[in-house]
């Protein structure tokens, strides 16, 4: 392991006022190597979300380090950005703007951002929606945004918090495969917490089970299957194999 | 086939068809018109007390050809401009910050709302002992009038803007400054606007409880005065002239509101 990213030990409760504090994570390890794309699946509440906002800089563990390139992460900084489940695009911002956000925020001058943007807008697929505002767009054109802005900054690691959950099935099919095309343009390192086993399977390098609340790693499957990852690939028997195989290794952490 | 036809004739909409909504309700407006200078006919209402467009019309004519009408307006123009200018200064600020910051919110909510509940309008005389009868004294009683819905107004926008949103300019790397410029002033910005427009109703009202205590001129005073000598066609003048000035800035707020907030189409 090469420590690009390093959990050691996570620990965090939540502690919301006049309710019964919430152990979202306790002792949670985890090691990611540059440029794979690793996913994290568990069941509803077992802090996988949450970690990605404590590598993000958002949230402070109790305990434990995260450590990115051996540094402890003390906040954000331009090396990450997240993509957000729904999406967190400004309303009163086209998408051009939308996209620009993070340059903006770093006082990069404007005709660099543009060039940026308009390079962006062509990568995600949005070329001639550049002037619209977010409301006149769908679901996937959204998070496309989402992700053009969270690749703006060119950051190493791009975390993806159920990125493609509020989003019907046939467009989140395809923006799998969209994500795998920008994934090898890009050559970023994708964390990616989803619900969907298939998904995590069809998409990842890695993927890791968690267990239940306070959530640490349970067990992590290595994916063997060939890229550039085909469609069809999801009908094969392999697939279906580790399907049912990490399936086995969650469904006792879910208490329905 | 026929459904076709039907499909094609909707096109292009007509003079009609387009402003149907505006054409309807100028209609209603002729016909109480109508209605109102009609009714003389039947009731022989004493013409010192009750009046009709057409001598509201003649008394128009007076107030224009003298100067009077434009030179009472001006001169009410003066304080409801200021008190509504001071109003936004203070009320936008004073409602941000009770609405970011929860203590500062606790802590002034109840004095707020006991202020924007009682009738202010009667305070009034003791605003004009305070700060006399000029310019300054109506202006207060304008902005204590209509400083309220901006406060609550921006204190809600504030409450409301979308966390997610926060979170998204922090992780990219925004400091508190930038929180204000990128989020909370664009989410609160409609809710000032709406403000605004309920703001401008109340601010009227102000100028013209103001001009009826204490004043020499405005357009509040003519309407006491031509009250008090029994000139009832201008008195229903002055009165009109502020009725259609409430309703040209309502409606221009309304309209620049459309105009201003187009990623608000879809909500």
């Amino acid at each position: 392991m090469t420590g690009y990213i390093q959990g050691r030990n996570v620990s965090l409760t939540f502690r919301p006022p006049n309710r019964a504090p919430v152990r979202a994570l306790g002792g949670f390890d985890i090691d990611v190597e540059e440029g794979e794309f690793l996913s994290i699946v568990g069941p509803s509440g077992c802090g996988k979300s949450t970690f990605l906002s404590i590598l993000l800089g958002l949230v402070k563990p109790d305990s434990g380090d995260v450590l990115m390139h051996g540094k402890k992460i003390g906040g954000p900084g331009s090396d990450r950005a997240m993509v957000f489940q729904e999406f967190g695009l400004l309303p009163w911002r086209t998408v051009a703007h939308n996209i620009e956000l993070g340059l903006e925020l770093k006082r990069v001058p404007a005709e660099k951002r543009r060039a940026v943007s308009e390079r962006l807008v062509a990568l995600v697929g949005l070329a001639g929606f550049e002037q619209h505002y977010p409301h006149e767009l769908s679901g996937g054109m959204k998070q496309r945004v989402g992700l053009a802005r969270a690749l703006a900054t060119d950051p190493e690691v791009l975390l993806m918090d159920e990125p493609f959950a509020a989003l019907d099935a046939q467009t989140r099919d395809l923006m799998q495969v969209e994500l795998l095309r920008i994934w090898r343009e890009a050559k970023k390192t994708v964390l990616f917490v989803t619900h969907q086993i298939d998904e995590a399977i069809y998409l990842s390098d890695r993927v890791m089970v968690m267990s239940k609340r306070p959530g640490r790693a349970k067990r992590i499957f290595a994916i063997k299957l060939p890229r550039p990852r085909e469609y069809e690939m999801r009908v094969t028997p392999e697939f279906n194999d580790l399907k049912l195989e990490i399936w086995n290794t969650l469904k006792d952490e879910i208490a329905a | 086939m026929a459904e076709q036809t039907i499909l094609e004739t909707t096109g292009a909409p007509s003079f009609a068809a387009r402003y149907r909504n505006v054409l309807l309700g100028a209609l209603a407006v002729v016909l109480f018109l109508a209605a109102w200078q009609a009714i003389f006919l039947v009731v022989p209402f004493n013409p010192l007390f009750m009046s009709k467009p057409s001598l509201i019309a003649a008394g128009y004519v007076d107030l224009i050809e003298s100067g009077d009408l434009f030179n009472d307006l001006t001169v009410s123009a003066v304080p409801f401009f200021l008190g509504l200018c001071a109003a936004v200064l203070i009320g936008v600020p004073l409602g941000i910050v009770m609405g970011w910051r929860p203590r500062v919110g606790y802590a002034l909510d109840p004095l707020m709302t006991v202020f924007y509940a009682s009738p202010l309008v009667a305070l009034a005389p003791l605003l004009v002992i305070f700060f006399g009868v000029g310019v300054s004294g109506k202006a207060i009683i304008v902005f204590s009038l209509s400083v309220f819905p901006f406060i609550f107004n921006a204190c809600a926008g504030v409450r409301a803007v979308d966390r997610l949103l926060i979170n998204v300019v922090r992780s990219l790397g925004g400091g508190e400054w930038d929180l204000y410029r990128k989020v909370i002033f664009p989410s609160v910005l409609p809710y000032i606007v709406a403000a605004a427009r309920i703001a401008v109703g109340r601010a009227l009202i102000g100028v013209l409880v103001g001009e009826f205590f204490a004043a020499s001129e405005g357009i509040g005073f003519a309407i006491s005065r031509f009250g008090d000598l029994f000139a009832i066609d201008k008195m229903f003048a002055c009165i009109l002239i502020v009725m259609v000035i409430a309703v040209v800035l309502t409606e221009g707020i309304r309209w620049a509101e459309r105009a201003a907030f187009p990623w608000r189409a879809g909500q």
